[in-house]
Parts: structure tokens; C-alpha cells; sequence
């Protein structure tokens, strides 16, 4: 468990950074599952002497990630399951646990029941997020009680106060996994048989299924769009494409129909 | 400046009594104190603006703008303290929607969607483009949302009617649509051993491709059907596992 102590803190201290993004400050969306696990791949890689395999393992989380959880937006009062703290213990736990297996299946297991474990932490950091945002109604409330009695400092102290609450608690919260949760999950993944465990890969190439499901969800509004939907599924299909003549398509087509209908409706 | 640096730390206390109260306030404040460098009438400021206040976040430092330019004419005497809680109170609401639907609802699954076209090519520079094409307008608004709202004040509604916001907004998920096209067909790995059995050598690529297709788009569909019944998303996930893990024992899947 010393061996991981670096390499939790490392880990807390994305956890902690991405986590202010997601809501607290600055919103860059580095909290972004596609931007924050390719970090903590990066950096753990780099910490571990493969910078690059730590970055693909980021990726491929990121990706799926991203998708899973597409429409979770802090809208008002929402508050949706906690993507960023996801990611990062995801890539984490991946990483640390399989980066000593040494064949391609085992890897990608680890990765794998990582990423399972890691949706039911992002459950876990939501809790945690709604109770931080309790802590802030006390401050508040300090803060207003302040105001009442002249102290205008206890705004500015107040706020703080928040900021490093939400950075602590994501903090903490990473450490402890990423430092206590290796170990239980090596010995999980030694325990599933791999010639049938290899099940787990065809789980990941699945996967992107719901986040394209959600995704055609929010933008297909009307039964038109649905039937030019399928029409372009069934051209990308048969027509082999390049990402790189996909994005002038797509802002042809957005720009182009956009220009013909009438939004005033 | 300063007021638009304050403003990327807006939600840092945000809470379920006042919202982003405690952080509308913390950026406002080294314009307040300018602006009322009496010590009642600015304690009085700060109590007004410690009031519920919710909006988009990248469109906030638009209502910054325009509150202080009101409690300038507050200070002169031109208004009263009630125009400035009802402009505030509308503003916000308004800088909401505009700001949710075109940074939350298209902006952001557009950028997504093309972070995903290349992150599914294993482009690794893909995090940051899409960190570099997501910003820019989040920080055109943020920093020029403050000298709009200052200048023009409560014209600034007319200026975001300009910018046709639904247009772009329609233009987006029409682009994302077309990224969708893409990604569904080519980005769910469905593989099955039949076709290396059933088919002939030269046909097994575009019949793989065919398969693949098809498959691929009735699970999406079936995934999207049980999403608007209201299933959350990650039941869908856990139901595809088992079902995944079935066929995959069974041999149907590889």
C-alpha cells in the first residue's frame, strides 16, 4: 500500500483541481470526463514511465465516460452523478492496479471492472457534492448573519470557505480510494476467470451504444429528423469516411439546414 | 477586469439557500466599493446583492455588467433599489435560458461529439481541442458579457437578440446529428463469429460493415426507446452488460 501513497496524492491533487472546475470555478470543463481521465492518465503515466499507455487508457475512459453520462447537466438544483471524480478514479484505479499485468486481456479487465467501480463512485461523489452544497447554506447563513452585523469581510471568507471545502472533499475522497482501493481490485480481477472474463472487452466496445442512444435522444426532435438520422447512418455504413471530411460536413449541414427553417416556431 | 477574473469563482460557495449568492456578491464587490466608498451605502449594496441569485455562470458576468451600471445611477439618485432587484431578477432568469440552452444543451454535446470522432481515432491531442474550441465562446461572453451589460445596460437584451441564438443553437444540433451519423455505425463494436464461418473471403469486410451497421443502430434505438420510457441511463448500462455477458458465453458475441 506505501508503494501507491505518491501515487494517491498525485491523484488526489487531480481529483481536487478537476473537481473546483466542475461546478465551484472557472468551469473550463476540464472537469469534462473526455479532458479529465486523459490527465490522470497522463500524469500517473508519466509518474509510472509510460506516459503513453496512460494516456490511451485516459482516452478510452474518457470517451465512454463522456458518453454515459452526456445529459447530466448542474442545472438549478440538480445536481448530477460526479463524471469528473468518476473519471479520474477510474484511470486511477485501472492504471495502478493493471499496469503490472502483462498480457493485453488482463489489462483491459482491470480497466474495465475499474470503469464499473468508478460509475458507482460518481454516484458516491454526488452525495458527497450535495453534501458540500449543505455546508455552503451554513456558511451562508454565517455570512448573512455577518452582514446584519457590519462584518462585510465574512463574504470574502465565507466564499473561500467553499472553494477549499469542494477542493478538500474531492481531495480526500480520491486519496482514500486511489490509495486503499488498488489492492482490493487486483485481487478482484485475479479472481474472475480470464477466458471468460475477456466478456468484460465486449462490455467496452458496447458501451458507446447508451451514450449515442442518449445523445439521439436530445437531438432528434421531430420524425423528419429521425428519417435524415437513419438516411445518414445507412450513407456512413456503406461510404468508408474520414474523420477529417466529417467535421466540414457536419458544420455544412448544421449551417445550411439551420439557414432554411424557420426558428421563429 | 478584476469583476470578470471574481466571476470564474462565482459557484465556489454555491449553495440550496441562496445559490451563487455568496459569489454574484464576491465579484461585485471591488466594483461596490468604488462606487460607494461609504461605508452605510455600501453595506447596504452588499445586502442587496446577498439576496437568491441563480443564472448561467458564463453569462453572469453580463448581469454584473449591467447591475453595476444601475447602482451607479443608484448612487446618482436616477433610480431606486427596486429596479435594480427586478432588473436583476429578470436578467438573470433571461441570461439563463440563453446561456443553458446554448452552452449546456448544443455548445457543449456538439464539442463533445467531436471530441469523440477523434478521441474514437485515438487522436491524443483530442482533450485539448476540445478544451481550446469549448472556450471560446465561454470566454468571449465571460469577458465581454461585463463591458456589454455596463455600457448598454438593460439594451442588452437586444444585443443577444442579435446573435440569433436559436439559429445557432438549431445549426448545432444539426451538426451534431451529422457527428452522430458517423459515430453509431463505426464507434459500437459488435462482432460476431457467423460471418467468418457464412461468409465468403471478398464479402467479409462489407458484410462485417453491413452487420456491424444495422446491429449497432437497433441498439442504439432500443437504448434510446428505453431512455425516453424514463429508464436511467445507468440501468440501460447495467441491462446491455448482462445481456453482453449472456451472448458473449453463448458464443453469439466475440
Amino acid at each position: 500500500m506505501a508503494d501507491h501513497l505518491s501515487s494517491a496524492l498525485t491523484v488526489a491533487i487531480i481529483g481536487g483541481i478537476v473537481d473546483l472546475d466542475s461546478t465551484a470555478t472557472w468551469q473550463f470543463m476540464i472537469s469534462q470526463p473526455i479532458v479529465a481521465a486523459p490527465l490522470t492518465g497522463l500524469f500517473l503515466g508519466m509518474s509510472l514511465g509510460d506516459a503513453r499507455a496512460g494516456l490511451k487508457l485516459g482516452l478510452m475512459v474518457g470517451t465512454i465516460l463522456q458518453l454515459v453520462w452526456i445529459e447530466k447537466l448542474p442545472l438549478g438544483m440538480n445536481v448530477p452523478p460526479d463524471a469528473a471524480l468518476a473519471s479520474v478514479l477510474s484511470v486511477a484505479l485501472g492504471f495502478l492496479a493493471g499496469h503490472q499485468y502483462e498480457t493485453y486481456v488482463e489489462r483491459e479487465v482491470c480497466n474495465t471492472v475499474a470503469l464499473l467501480f468508478s460509475v458507482a463512485l460518481g454516484l458516491f461523489g454526488r452525495s458527497l457534492d450535495i453534501l458540500n452544497r449543505r455546508w455552503n447554506s451554513a456558511i451562508d447563513r454565517w455570512v448573512s448573519k455577518g452582514m446584519v452585523a457590519g462584518k462585510t469581510d465574512t463574504i470574502s471568507i465565507g466564499h473561500s470557505l467553499g472553494g477549499v471545502l469542494s477542493f478538500t472533499k474531492a481531495f480526500l475522497f480520491c486519496f482514500l480510494i486511489a490509495w486503499l482501493g488498488v489492492e482490493p481490485l487486483r485481487f478482484f480481477t485475479k479472481s474472475l476467470n480470464f477466458v471468460y472474463s475477456s466478456g468484460f472487452i465486449v462490455i467496452q466496445g458496447l458501451l458507446p451504444a447508451i451514450g449515442f442512444a442518449v445523445l439521439a435522444s436530445m437531438c432528434i426532435q421531430s420524425k423528419p429528423e429521425l428519417k435524415a438520422v437513419i438516411a445518414g447512418i445507412v450513407i456512413f455504413t456503406i461510404l468508408p469516411a474520414s474523420i477529417w471530411l466529417i467535421f466540414p460536413a457536419a458544420c455544412t449541414i448544421g449551417w445550411w439546414f439551420s439557414r432554411s427553417t424557420d426558428v421563429s416556431t | 477586469m478584476q469583476v470578470a477574473f471574481r466571476s470564474f469563482f462565482l459557484q465556489a460557495s454555491w449553495n440550496f439557500r441562496g445559490m451563487m449568492n455568496m459569489g454574484f456578491l464576491y465579484s461585485l464587490k471591488p466594483a461596490l466599493d468604488m462606487i460607494y466608498p461609504d461605508s452605510p451605502e455600501r453595506q447596504a449594496a452588499y445586502k442587496r446583492h446577498l439576496d437568491y441569485f441563480n443564472t448561467n455562470p458564463y453569462m453572469s458576468s453580463i448581469v454584473m455588467g449591467v447591475i453595476l451600471s444601475l447602482e451607479e445611477r443608484l448612487k446618482k439618485g436616477e433610480i431606486t433599489e427596486d429596479i435594480i432587484r427586478d432588473t436583476k431578477e429578470g436578467l438573470m432568469t433571461a441570461c439563463a435560458a440563453v446561456g443553458d440552452g446554448l452552452f449546456w444543451d448544443s455548445w457543449r454535446p456538439f464539442v463533445a461529439a467531436a471530441a469523440l470522432v477523434l478521441a474514437f481515432g485515438n487522436y491524443l491531442f483530442t482533450p485539448l481541442l476540445f478544451l481550446a474550441f469549448y472556450n471560446i465562446p465561454h470566454l468571449y461572453f465571460r469577458f465581454q458579457g461585463i463591458f456589454w451589460g455596463y455600457r448598454l445596460g438593460t439594451d442588452v437584451i437586444r444585443l443577444l437578440r442579435r446573435f440569433q441564438i436559436q439559429r445557432i443553437r438549431l445549426a448545432l444540433r444539426y451538426a451534431t446529428l451529422t457527428l452522430l451519423c458517423y459515430l453509431i455505425p463505426n464507434h459500437v463494436n459488435l462482432h460476431t463469429p457467423f460471418l467468418l464461418t457464412n461468409l465468403p473471403l471478398e464479402y467479409y469486410y462489407f458484410g462485417e460493415k453491413v452487420v456491424q451497421g444495422i446491429s449497432a443502430t437497433a441498439l442504439v434505438a432500443l437504448a434510446a426507446l428505453a431512455y425516453r420510457s424514463k429508464i436511467d441511463v445507468l440501468m440501460i448500462s447495467f441491462l446491455l452488460m448482462v445481456c453482453a455477458l449472456v451472448l458473449y458465453h453463448w458464443g453469439i458475441l466475440i
